[in-house]
């Protein structure tokens, strides 16, 4: 239908054209008013259900925290009060007067007041509570609990040695608002936000104010926005300083006010603030700065060191109190005047807290990625079983098996031999496991052992040289029938034609040849000829399947030369290997996690010893004695010469043109591997006895362990043999040697010295002499 | 041929000597006498393993033990309880190993301890299907138990 056109009127017409553009305008007006009214509605539904969603959803992203084995403390452990009080400044404990709060130590002489922090919230934690400790001549030599009464057993809390954070680089040590300290949150409501309590998410009042006090300051000493527009920038904006975002963040304040109480908003805040920045990681969080800056945990802290936190706000970066100390003290001492200012603090505080010091411990001085080599490992096992999300987001924690003192003292046993002078492009490695449990308690992979990087401990993959040879004996005495440590074996020059024309021919270290020696001898001796002609005998297949068994997870190439080390293997798996000579024939596989838990400490994932029979106790107990041989008397004797109170076993490597130095042995209690190498390969100019061997000598002098002993099983016998013939003999009977001996092995050929001192298989042939 | 017949009945007259009276029942089953774990702080751990054995806390037991041994290295005992617990836990190839392992810590302990041990495995044997080995090793104990008689 035809609309109708209205009469034209001439005034109408004129008053038309007036009035036409103004109802016109109102029109647009009203017209773009909707418009912006619905986008604005629109744009505000939008804001609150990402503000909604964000805030109810949000779980921040905790990465995994490793921590190293907690110190165990008991009546006769040894502890020397230079190691206890290591480990209390590694722990940032504080000496103060009757040790009063957690993490604090006073000394009397040799009796050692210590109140823990406790771990309750961890699996078979322990609470914080006050210990005393008595200790003389190197030893714990008194436990008893703050109140006198008698303890069996105490721990310290474990260290945190590192987080794990693959996928990001935030990190946060989350904290409760009822946990964090009131002075605290008053410092930080009193400089960044007075009316925090009363506002709805904006404050001109505190707007108008700062500018006072700006002004009055000469400079900024106090923000503008309200606590809550700080959350939202660091929750949802960006850092970017634009009209739009102020358009954007205030509202966001706004709804983010309606919706949550204070309380919320403030914990929200105190673990989401951006504190610093170390190398990519960002730390965000009042509790890991605490850490990161303080190397203590947030409730430890002092007054000036929260005013340093607070001070932080304005800009980590600037005021970066290790870099710009000078600067970070005018800001902290700032906020102290305002604190004081605003009732928080008393004219006597505030004097005595602008004058300290800043309280930051230096780059590298906090134990978190202290170990580098070790957390790679942990991190390598932990990527076979958890996803990077879950380790970088779901706040694990990760008991690892790191024994902080037998770290410190590997590092600094490697440490001193480079304090020589020594090659620059020479480097070294340790690991250093428990033979009961596979722990491992301690791994260096650079002469820096701060340094990340190259981890030769894991990936330095090396000829091992003589290492192999009790490999190439224990084969031998599996088959006791054939094999025994006092069997002459040829020392003698052996060459071997290879498919590619090749020929192998072994020399001795000395170039020279001792013809027959015992087996024994060419062992303790490392005689590669002997030892060649040993394997040769056996087959290379049957030494291979030896080692395959002892724990080497790599394909060995079926050559001659792996009889004499070409072998080429990392120091973590010579430990693997020898870890199972350590335990007399158990494959026990390596670990550096115990357990991981989740944020409240419960069980996730353990990994427990896991321990195999793989070689037959009686061969096993030889080669353990064997080995105790080689130190005793043989090419590794320096150690003994070092340590005489210490039953020890071990051998020697030396690659070929000296291109590495190894020694790997044990005790006990403690199996230590050391390499010691170039990363160019070339000739380091050491052998295993002029290198490694130093090393592992002074790593074993400063971790306490226990002797090795050895008693015999059942079926062995020490038996006199002739030391050329190899026959029973007995002594006084010429060039003869006892030896322990496999009761199938003992020879029927008897020297006619000997006869009268000849040893019986058994009770058996007691029985069957006595009735003959 | 006398001389040999005189020399059997010396020997059965000794052994007449030695044997004593049937005993009672085996006394109960304890940590052998000569055990490190019994001069060690250990000690106050396998209790606390007990308690979280019995409210079905393995993960707490085993995390106990594994102290354990590093306070009381060398202990047959400690293996034995880590490999029971292997056994409740319905993993016979973990308890093998360290039940072998207790016995390879056993040398110096009474035959008795050793039977049980030897049982353990026949247990852990037959649990792994391997009926023969599992055979064997109650063979073994009831040859060690007829040294207690």
């Amino acid at each position: 239908m035809a609309r109708k056109s209205p009469p034209r009127n001439k005034n109408s017409t004129r008053k038309g054209r007036v009035s036409t553009p103004k109802r016109s305008w109102r029109g647009t007006l009203l017209r773009v008013s909707a418009v912006l009214l619905v986008v604005g509605l629109a744009g505000l539904a939008y804001l609150d259900a990402l503000v909604r969603e964000r805030f109810e959803t949000h779980q921040w992203k905790l990465p995994a925290r490793v921590y190293a084995r907690p110190v165990e403390l008991y009546e006769g452990r040894e502890l020397t009060r230079h190691q206890i009080q290591r480990l209390l400044d590694l722990m940032r404990y504080r000496e103060q007067s009757r040790a009063p709060v957690p993490g604090s130590y006073a000394f009397s002489g040799n009796r050692l007041l210590l109140h823990t922090r406790g771990f309750s919230r961890m699996a078979d934690g322990e609470p914080a509570r006050r210990l005393r400790l008595t200790l003389g001549g190197g030893h714990l030599r008194e436990l008893t609990t703050g109140a006198g009464a008698e303890l069996p057993l105490a721990r310290l809390e474990p260290l945190q040695i590192g987080s794990i954070h693959p996928g990001h680089r935030e990190d946060r040590v989350l904290v409760r608002l009822q946990d964090t300290p009131g002075l605290l949150l008053d410092m930080l409501l009193a400089v960044e936000d007075r009316n925090f309590h009363e506002h709805h998410g904006l404050s001109p009042r505190g707007l108008a104010r700062a500018m006072i006090a700006n002004i009055r300051a000469g400079g900024i000493a106090e923000g503008g926005s309200t606590l809550t527009q700080q959350l939202v920038k660091n929750f949802w904006l960006t850092n970017e300083r634009s009209i739009l975002r102020k358009l954007i963040e205030m509202p966001m304040a706004l709804l983010l006010e309606l919706h949550y109480d204070k309380e919320q908003i403030l914990e929200a805040y105190i673990n989401e603030v951006y504190l610093g920045q170390d190398g990519a990681r960002a730390i965000h969080g009042m509790g890991l700065a605490s850490r990161f800056w303080f190397g203590q945990p947030l409730e430890e802290l002092e007054v000036h060191q929260f005013a340093l936190l607070v001070a932080l706000l304005k800009g980590p970066s600037y005021y970066d109190p290790r870099r710009h100390p000078e600067r970070a003290r005018e800001r902290r001492n700032t906020v102290l005047e305002v604190a004081h200012r605003e009732g928080v603090l008393s004219r006597a505080e505030l004097v005595e807290f602008g004058q300290r010091e800043l309280g930051v411990v230096p780059p590298g001085e906090s134990a978190l990625y202290a170990f580098p080599a070790f957390l790679d490992l942990v991190r390598r096992q932990l990527a076979r079983d958890f996803s990077p999300d879950v380790l970088s987001g779901d706040g694990l924690q990760i008991q690892s098996t790191l024994d902080v003192l037998a770290q410190i003292a590997a590092e600094n046993a490697l440490g001193d031999f480079f304090r020589g002078e020594r090659p620059a492009e020479l480097n070294g490695a340790v690991v250093m496991s428990s033979p009961e449990q596979g722990d491992v308690l301690a791994l260096v992979g650079n002469k820096a052992p701060r340094s990340a990087g190259f981890n030769r401990a894991l990936d330095a993959v090396r000829p091992i040289g003589s290492l192999v040879k009790p490999a190439v004996v224990l084969t031998a005495l599996e088959r006791p029938e054939q094999y025994h440590l006092g069997l002459p074996v040829r020392d003698e020059p052996v060459e071997v034609k290879m498919p590619n024309g090749n020929s192998w021919k072994p020399q001795n270290y000395d170039g020279e040849s001792r013809g027959p020696i015992p087996l024994l001898e060419a062992l303790v001796d490392s005689r590669n000829q002997a030892i060649a002609r040993l394997g040769l005998d056996l087959g290379v297949g049957a030494v291979a399947d030896t080692l395959q068994r002892l724990g080497v997870k790599r394909d060995i190439p079926r050559y001659p030369s792996i009889l004499l080390g070409s072998l080429e293997l990392s120091p973590f798996e010579v430990a693997v290997m020898y870890q199972t000579l350590a335990t007399g024939g158990f494959y026990t596989p390596l670990r550096s996690i115990t357990d991981v838990m989740d944020r409240d400490g419960n069980t996730l994932a353990r990994y427990p010893v896991s321990t195999e029979a793989v070689v037959d106790e009686g061969p096993a107990w030889l080669v353990r004695w064997a080995l105790q041989q080689v130190v005793a008397e043989g090419t590794g004797r320096y150690a003994a010469a070092r340590l005489p109170s210490l039953n020890l076993a071990g051998k020697t490597g030396t690659s070929d043109a000296f291109r590495d130095s190894w020694f790997a042995g044990f005790s006990g209690s403690r199996l230590t591997v050391v390499w010691l190498g170039r990363d160019d390969n070339r000739d380091t100019g050491f052998t295993g006895s002029s290198g490694a061997l130093r090393i592992w000598t002074d790593v074993m002098e400063r971790v306490p362990q226990r002797s090795l002993t050895l008693t015999p099983p059942e079926q062995i016998r020490e038996v006199w043999l002739d030391r050329e013939t190899g026959a029973l003999s007995g002594p006084g009977c010429g060039e003869v040697a006892s030896y322990p001996l496999l009761e199938a092995s003992i020879p029927e050929q008897t020297t006619a010295c000997g006869k009268a001192g000849q040893v019986k298989k058994g009770i058996f042939k007691w029985f069957k002499g006595f009735f003959d | 041929m006398v001389q040999r017949l005189f020399r059997l009945t010396l020997l059965c007259l000794w052994l007449a000597g030695c044997a004593t009276a049937p005993r009672g029942p085996a006394p109960p089953l304890g940590i052998p006498e000569n055990d490190p774990v019994l001069d060690s702080p250990a000690l106050a751990l396998l209790d606390e393993a007990d308690r979280a054995r019995q409210r079905g806390d393995a993960a707490s037991a085993g995390r106990r033990l594994e102290r354990a041994l590093n306070l009381a290295p060398g202990s047959s005992w400690i293996y034995r309880r880590l490999a029971e617990l292997r056994l409740e836990q319905g993993e016979p190839a973990a308890a093998e190993g360290f039940v072998r392992r207790a016995l390879r810590n056993a040398t110096a302990t009474g035959p008795h301890y050793r039977a049980s041990l030897h049982e353990l495995l026949a247990v852990s044997l037959a649990r792994q299907g391997d009926d023969a080995g599992a055979r064997r090793a109650r063979q073994t104990a009831d040859s060690l138990r007829r040294q207690t008689r």
